[in-house]
């Protein structure tokens, strides 16, 4: 716990969210620093930073008022901007480095980015809301400081933030993934979503049923899907559960265990954060006095006897004892849901309940949960036993020969080869992918000006120096990205790979030709 | 008498059209009164009424029951008629005149001989006539059971064999083919045989238990106590024990006789009719009647005791009655009398199964359900569709009600647990159809089951059926159970099958297409079945062709067709979702939920779903905008592709362009090349368009449209690929008017670029 590795990781990783509407006037710009990390560089370091970032994003406005700055690439740093609310801006700097595993694909770093906004904004609301509920900005920094310093400590790896690079080319965060089902077990699982759903009487209900970490029902929207989905996956699945080690899906699992092995990691990465980086509370302005549930602090979830998944997070708002029910925010229709979490076995439901809908609240959850009990307990069972008996295991999604990535962007599914197979893969492959994932990630966001309903189809073959097939393939929405080593050297080769592949496990969709 | 009694029991037993009951008589009734009759005499084997006068028969068919039917007549000798039966071909007539004398007439050659007993001590109690292959008719005598045939020439009776014991009394039903003998001080041990045309069968002796009164340690069971009935093709036979006021039921196997439990009865006299398997159980002192349906184990009536009902009978004492006067030419016209209209009055006789003969006021009733009373009585939904799905004298009626049921329920917005229990056994009966044969559109909603014969009319194909069943029958308990449960010993009530008897086949062949009550019952004996035609067509000839007209009446209309209450899931679309979509306006989860759980039944039943529910789901999810849930119920394959579901999809899509590709996708997926490639090229995917095109070699889409798509798109190039497209692989392209057209504009396009 030297300082010298503190240093390290410093120099590897700068995190700011900062809100161009404040701090606008000689002497007041630490004002518009919502959230630095790491919080203890001095202030002149960290206005400087925001400096940079800011004039850039002014800079480029004036051509691009609409999207202005998205990424700086500097000869040692890479700078990639997001802005997730007006005038909000979340800025992230890594270092590069060829020797380490410092090898970023923008992207991947910006659907960080995206994710731990989506998720606060799923728990807390939106930052500008908050910050309207009190302008001194106290409140905000607490809420940002503490969630999102649980939210890195999912990526730490022994005492050093592993950010997602070219190791997860073969994975899309920000998606969902799916399990596969027979019709059959299908019927049942809507079945069972029904008696579930009308479980609280009349009122409109969200329900996701998840298998292990895999999806199998949702109602909710696609963004609101994804959210609810990554948090129950991080903290409510099974695994999350038992392991107290987080655990970003079952796809990150294998790169958990390819970097460091699981015993070194601190039972709470929280903790170790705050140690590292001894949150300065008066520097970055933020203020303990404000009570602050913090969702994505570990070890907080247990099953209840009933199989309800209980917590007492957000006893923190509230003040009780008696657990309170957390509540979460929907983006697609703006309501605050009560989230009913219960397990059975591998299988996770949630459900969701207007707070509005539900007078005494606890009582009222109570009477629900009640009703899940009654009625569904035996399609519950039912379901769980079809959905074990169907289950291909771990590597259920593995093709032999292949690894690959398969995204169909309209649903925000993705399905990949198990992390222990992409494990075999040598770091040339994955890093010519992440560079020809960089590319494709160009093209896209290229297409995306031209118009919106004009979606190009691409393909892109690769051999790489280890003599390796890399291919993308986008076609209609639909990306596939693919890794054959110890391959033919032939291009027709690595085409008629792809279309067996397209043939057999995506019903034809990428071969066109 | 009569007359005082009318006044008391007027205002219970026939309390006007308004009043309550499950059952009823319909007006008007057969009526067989004949001036210098001798009697009313049933003869249950050819489902006549027979009244003989002192030098003729008259004769009035009861089957179909048609109360304005003129009776036939046949001259007899004069002489005492103890009891009258035809032969089952009908050719012979049979008339009982002593106790030791039965007298045959040939009525094709009018010659006749007598048959008398032995010996003088053993008296004839009754006799039958039997298809047994054995013999034709068999003597019921104190002595035992003397078993004739006829010879050929029919003039006399050969004996083919006796079997002895002492009969105190027999009772015996046509319909059951069972007769039942007693014996012993109290007659009530019974020795029984059932004499089909599978065989003779000998029942194990039983006795019957009987309660002991205190002044009676000792009481004899009465004739009248004792009821064979057939149910669902099951035979029982019930025994009223009026001191303990209990109605004992007890079921025939072929090795076993075995008690089933009692009912409580509330008069002492009491009478059993079977209406469409459905027992009714008349307590005919109370003046009600007590409905149950022997189906499962539950001994619970259906509902609670109501009168029976006369029904659309003109006002007592109005003018005299049109219909009356002027077909029924042989009778007085008359109107009902405050006499005749009694009910349960005393000269009733209630006729198997479910006749009631008014010998004194000479009217025939026929005894009828009303479904609707019933299912209007129980709030019990389930246990109401499984009653009605059972029916199948009425199953137009029956099926209309399920599927107002099933509609009510949905636009009632019960509990979705009910209403998927409720489409279970619709799901659950139609599939048992199906599996019969029973369903007539069977060709309709294909299903891969045994019997791949569709049930068109009665006769040829009921023997086809039951060797289908044959196949079938061995494996599956539902097979029984139309939607319902019934947890008797499987293996024993199909060994004995071929005793119970085919008898509803000649019941209404023309009404009921037979096939559907075997089917209950789970027969396998196929002789018997062909033997149920065979006399079906006789008893059509004895009848004459004065029946033809009212027979095909009966076929045309549409009860006739439909055979069974199944509803087939077209129906369940066209009569339920289709038209509750229509009232059940905003949300439309409920709906889409009763729409799952009935693909979920449907699925579990392996029954096919045609594509217009599906097809009605989307429409359903799209109207509330719910795309993510009609995405994964679409990718799950819950809704089955097909061109339509695409189409849909497409159509849906207009406002999610996701669901459209989903549309797009499936129509690849099932091979729709044209489809395809056209909604590509619409969408403005004319490059893919064409790859596509090429690959499938579809060639189908005009150029036209790829030419004026890739014009549109202003990419010159592109247009230049395209027309180089068409101009290499149509053969004649260049000299079309297409090609001419494009050629200039892209030269057009390509000035307006250089300059």
């Amino acid at each position: 716990m030297g300082l010298s590795s503190v240093a390290t990781v410093n120099e590897m990783i700068k995190f700011s969210i900062f809100d161009l509407r404040r701090g606008q006037h000689e002497g007041q710009e630490l004002d518009k620093i919502l959230f630095f990390f790491p919080a203890d560089l001095p202030f002149a370091t960290q206005l400087s930073v925001i400096g940079l970032s800011e004039g850039l994003i002014t800079f480029t406005r004036i051509f691009s008022p609409e999207a202005a700055c998205e990424v700086i690439e500097a000869e040692g740093h890479s700078h990639v901007f997001y802005e997730p609310e007006p005038d909000i801006w979340m800025v992230m700097i890594v270092e590069k480095s060829k020797e380490s595993e410092a090898i970023w694909r923008v992207d991947a770093l910006r659907r960080v980015l995206k994710e731990v906004h989506s998720l606060f904004v799923m728990f807390h609301g939106a930052i500008r809301a908050l910050l309207d509920k009190e302008p001194g900005g106290g409140l905000i920094r607490s809420h940002l400081y503490s969630f999102i310093m649980d939210y890195l400590g999912d990526f730490l790896i022994g005492k050093k933030l592993q950010l997602p690079n070219f190791r997860d080319s073969l994975k899309e965060r920000g998606t969902v993934q799916m399990l596969t089902v027979g019709r059959e077990a299908a019927i049942e699982v809507q079945s069972l979503v029904r008696v579930l759903e009308s479980c609280a009487g009349n009122t409109p209900c969200y329900s996701l049923i998840l298998f292990q970490d895999l999806l199998v029902s949702t109602t909710l929207s696609p963004e609101d899907t994804i959210n609810v989905f990554t948090y129950a996956v991080l903290r409510l699945t099974p695994r999350a559960l038992s392991s107290g080690v987080s655990s970003w899906s079952y796809l990150r699992k294998g790169s958990v265990s390819s970097h460091a092995a699981p015993g070194s990691i601190s039972a709470n990465p929280g903790a170790v954060l705050e140690q590292f980086y001894h949150s300065p509370d008066t520097s970055s302005g933020g203020d303990r006095n404000y009570r602050v549930a913090r969702p994505l602090q570990h070890d907080k979830w247990t099953k209840g006897n009933d199989g309800f998944l209980v917590t007492d997070i957000w006893n923190a708002e509230a003040g009780s004892v008696v657990p309170t029910t957390p509540t979460i925010w929907l983006q697609q229709t703006e309501e605050r849901m009560c989230l009913c979490a219960f397990q059975h076995r591998n299988l996770t439901l949630i459900l969701l309940i207007p707070t509005t809908s539900i007078l005494n609240r606890e009582q009222g959850i109570s009477i629900v949960k009640q009703q899940v009990l009654e009625n569904a307990s035996l399609k519950i069972f039912k379901v769980e036993e079809k959905l074990s008996k169907g289950w291909g295991g771990e590597n259920a999604y593995h093709v032999s020969g292949y690894r690959y990535l398969l995204v169909d962007g309209d649903r925000n599914v993705t399905r990949a080869s198990p992390p222990a197979k992409v494990t075999t893969l040598t770091k040339e492959s994955l890093v010519a992918l992440s560079k020809l994932r960089e590319e494709v990630d160009l093209e896209k966001s290229q297409a995306k000006w031209v118009g919106p309903n004009c979606e190009k189809d691409l393909e892109i073959c690769i051999r790489a120096k280890n003599n390796a097939w890399v291919i993308a393939r986008v076609t209609r929405g639909k990306e596939l990205y693919m890794v054959l080593e110890k391959a033919n050297e032939t291009l027709l080769y690595a085409s008629d790979a792809i279309e067996k592949f397209s043939d057999r496990y995506c019903n034809g969709a990428f071969s066109l030709d | 008498m009569f007359r005082k009694a009318s006044s008391s029991q007027f205002s219970t037993g026939f309390s006007g059209s308004g009043a309550l009951s499950h059952v009823y008589i319909q007006y008007p009734p057969l009526r067989c009164s004949i001036p210098g009759a001798r009697g009313l005499f049933y003869d249950d084997g050819n489902k006549l009424l027979v009244s003989p006068t002192s030098d003729q028969v008259f004769t009035w068919k009861t089957s179909p029951f048609a109360p304005l039917v003129a009776p036939t007549s046949f001259p007899v000798n004069e002489g005492p008629i103890i009891s009258i039966r035809y032969s089952l071909d009908a050719k012979v007539l049979a008339i009982q005149r002593s106790n030791h004398e039965i007298q045959f007439w040939n009525r094709e050659t009018g010659t006749t001989f007598s048959q008398m007993c032995k010996s003088e001590s053993e008296s004839i109690l009754g006799f039958f006539w039997t298809d047994c292959p054995t013999c034709d008719v068999v003597f019921v005598k104190t002595s035992g059971l003397d078993l004739f045939s006829l010879d050929s020439e029919w003039k006399s009776l050969h004996l083919v064999e006796t079997k002895r014991f002492n009969v105190g009394w027999y009772v015996y039903t046509h319909e059951s083919r069972v007769v039942l003998l007693a014996s012993g001080m109290q007659c009530k041990s019974f020795i029984g045989y059932q004499l089909s045309s599978a065989g003779i069968i000998r029942l194990p002796r039983f006795e019957m238990a009987m309660a002991k009164s205190e002044a009676n340690s000792k009481p004899v069971l009465a004739a009248a106590d004792v009821h064979i009935v057939t149910v669902y093709g099951r035979i029982y036979c019930l025994q009223v024990d009026g001191v303990a006021m209990l109605l004992h039921s007890y079921r025939f196997y072929r090795d076993a006789v075995v008690q089933q439990g009692s009912l409580p009865i509330y008069s002492s006299k009491i009478a059993v009719s079977v209406v469409d398997n459905v027992l009714l159980v008349h307590q005919v002192d109370a003046k009600v009647v007590i409905l149950y349906d022997i189906f499962s184990d539950s001994r619970a009536p259906i509902s609670a005791p109501l009168p029976l009902l006369l029904r659309g009978c003109p006002r007592v004492a109005t003018s005299s009655s049109q219909s009356i006067s002027r077909d029924a030419e042989t009778l007085e016209a008359k109107d009902l009398s405050d006499t005749e209209a009694i009910v349960y009055g005393d000269g009733w006789t209630f006729l198997v199964p479910d006749l009631v003969c008014d010998a004194a006021n000479g009217l025939l009733w026929k005894i009828h359900l009303d479904l609707e009373a019933i299912s209007a009585s129980s709030s019990e939904v389930p246990s109401v569709l499984e009653f009605l799905q059972r029916r199948r004298l009425e199953a137009y009626k029956a099926k209309q009600l399920c599927l107002t049921i099933v509609s009510t329920i949905i636009l009632e917005r019960r509990p979705v647990s009910m209403v998927a229990r409720a489409i279970d056994i619709l799901v659950t009966s139609y599939s048992n159809s199906i599996k019969v044969g029973s369903y007539l559109k069977g060709t309709k909603a294909e299903k891969s089951s045994p019997s791949g014969v569709p049930q068109t009319n009665s006769s040829g194909t009921v023997a086809d059926d039951s060797t289908s069943r044959v196949d079938a029958s061995g494996k599956s308990v539902k097979h029984e159970s139309a939607g319902g449960v019934h947890n008797e010993s499987m293996n024993r009530s199909l060994t004995f099958s071929a005793l119970d008897s085919e008898d509803n086949a000649s019941i209404e062949p023309q009404k009921t297409s037979s096939g559907d009550l075997h089917s209950l019952g789970g027969k396998m004996g196929v002789e018997t079945h062909s033997a149920g035609v065979h006399q079906s067509t006789l008893q059509s000839q004895l009848l004459g062709p004065g029946d033809n007209p009212l027979n095909a009446n009966v076929t045309d209309h549409q009860e006739s067709q439909v055979t069974s209450a199944a509803i087939s899931p077209d129906e369940m679309y066209s009569f339920v979702f289709a038209p509750v979509d229509e009232e059940m306006a905003g949300d439309s989860s409920y709906l889409v939920a009763v729409i799952i759980e009935f693909l979920r039944s449907a699925n579990l039943e392996k029954i096919k779903v045609h594509s217009n529910i599906y097809v009605l789901t989307i429409q359903l999810l799209a109207r509330n905008e719910r795309y993510a849930e009609l995405g994964l119920l679409i990718i799950n394959k819950m809704l089955e592709p097909s061109r339509e579901v695409a189409m849909q999809l497409l159509e849906s899509g207009r406002q999610n362009i996701q669901t459209r590709k989903l549309g797009l996708d499936m129509l690849r997926q099932l091979s729709l090349h044209h489809d395809y490639v056209l909604l590509l090229v619409q969408d403005g995917y004319y490059l893919e368009a064409l790859r596509y095109a090429r690959k499938n070699k579809v060639n189908t889409v005009r150029p036209s449209l790829f030419l004026e798509a890739a014009y549109t798109s202003n990419d010159s190039q592109h247009l230049a690929a395209v027309l180089r497209f068409f101009s290499d692989f149509i053969p004649g392209f260049k000299s079309t008017p297409d090609h001419n057209t494009y050629c200039r504009v892209l030269a057009e396009m390509n000035s307006s670029v250089t300059a």
